[in-house]
């Protein structure tokens, strides 16, 4: 060891010298506040680290309503309402519900409506039937999905014709065959 | 369900790059006062299609039934009698519920090819009671010429542009359907056509 510190000969470490000036913490210094006028940390409504879990083995049959993040190994009949949170629906979970939360992850399988005010995900081993409506959906190749998609516009003024122009619509002359009197 | 336990393979062949779809080109700019048309897709489920046709879709109906035929699922068929019957009841109950009348445009792509061709004629009346007036249904056809690729797959790149992801190599089971045969099956209104050089063919059918 280089720098290992060799003992001295002939006893303890001095102590240090009575005129050492301790380091000046003026500029570090945070104004005292009386204990009544610290706030308490603001927990976020959106995000907490709380969370509920249906585990494998769970079978549950009725309704459930929550202010928490949950996750479903198990199996649900009934409804869900989490309105302001996360359902995970995890890769052995099995949900026979309607389905209400800020956002919805599915892994497992699922048979009923999901309304989510932010997203829907489904994933790769993800197995949906139902109807979704959600400001954003996602759907992983490998999935399987039936039912129905709409998405909750509020009210953007995305015109088709802006649309169509970012689709880089050419205007060239195709090959056309038309085999009946156009409608057009 | 059918099949559902079943993934959508991703092809061995190499992916083509993308395509102008003519006929989608002349589908968006039919529909271009429709500012949020209801569409239903038919294909095998691809994350790029879902997401463009959400972008430009109010509502989105979504079934999977190429892939079952692909397949050929046992519960597609009625082997109990001599000669084996599609029940295509079975492949439609496939569809989520729609009420007539209520779809601005039906994606079916090769679906057509797939079927029997006793079958191609419900299927088509029963896609033509769920357009609305002026709906369309686009669907690709393959030109009689080209005998093998009957699990060729597409997707969409953008709304006028088409992916093929493989060209496939099994051979065909049923013969090519011609214009005149869509002709004859859509009750009312028009058919287009688009060609193209990859041996299918682009038709709408107009309501």
């Amino acid at each position: 060891m280089l720098w290992e510190k060799k003992p001295q000969a002939g006893g303890p470490e001095k102590p240090l010298p009575a005129t050492a000036v301790p380091p000046d913490t003026s500029a570090l210094e945070k104004p005292e506040k009386p204990m009544t006028d610290i706030a308490p940390r603001a927990t976020p409504s959106v995000s907490t680290q709380q969370s509920s879990t249906l585990g494998r083995s769970v079978v549950i049959k009725g309704e459930l309503a929550g202010k928490e993040d949950l996750m479903i190994e198990g199996q649900f009949e009934g409804t869900i309402d989490v309105a302001e949170h996360i359902v995970t629906v995890g890769a052995q979970g099995q949900v026979k519900s309607e389905i209400r939360a800020r956002q919805v992850v599915v892994h497992g399988s699922v048979a009923g409506k999901i309304t989510a005010r932010e997203k829907i995900e489904i994933r790769r081993t993800g197995n949906v039937v139902g109807d979704l409506v959600a400001a954003g959906v996602a759907i992983e190749d490998g999935a399987y999905f039936k039912g129905s998609i709409e998405i909750l516009r509020e009210g953007r003024a995305e015109t088709p014709k802006a649309q169509a122009a970012t689709a880089q619509v050419t205007h060239s002359t195709p090959a056309i065959q038309t085999t009946r009197g156009d409608r057009s | 369900m059918l099949g559902t336990t079943a993934r959508s393979s991703s092809g061995a062949l190499p992916q083509g790059g993308p395509l102008p779809s003519f006929g989608l080109q002349w589908l968006w700019q039919y529909l271009e006062d429709v500012r949020y048309p209801q569409v239903l897709e038919c294909g095998p489920l691809r994350s790029v299609t879902v997401r463009i046709l959400l972008a430009r879709c109010g509502k989105l109906y979504r079934a999977d039934l190429v892939s079952p035929l692909e397949r050929q699922e046992p519960a597609l068929w009625d082997r109990s009698r001599k000669a084996p019957l599609f029940r295509t009841e079975v492949l439609l109950a496939e569809l989520p519920s729609l009420s007539s009348a209520s779809v601005s445009v039906i994606l079916c792509w090769q679906l057509l090819d797939l079927l029997p061709r006793d079958a191609v004629s419900d299927v088509l009346l029963f896609f033509h009671r769920l357009l609305e007036p002026g709906g369309v249904i686009f669907c690709l056809l393959r030109e009689p010429r080209l005998e093998k690729g009957i699990e060729s797959a597409w997707r969409m790149e953008s709304l006028t542009t088409l992916v093929r992801e493989h060209e496939g190599s099994k051979p065909f089971v049923y013969p090519a359907l011609s214009n005149r045969d869509i002709e004859r099956l859509i009750p009312t209104g028009s058919v287009k056509t688009f060609l193209t050089r990859s041996g299918w063919r682009e038709v709408l059918a107009v309501k």
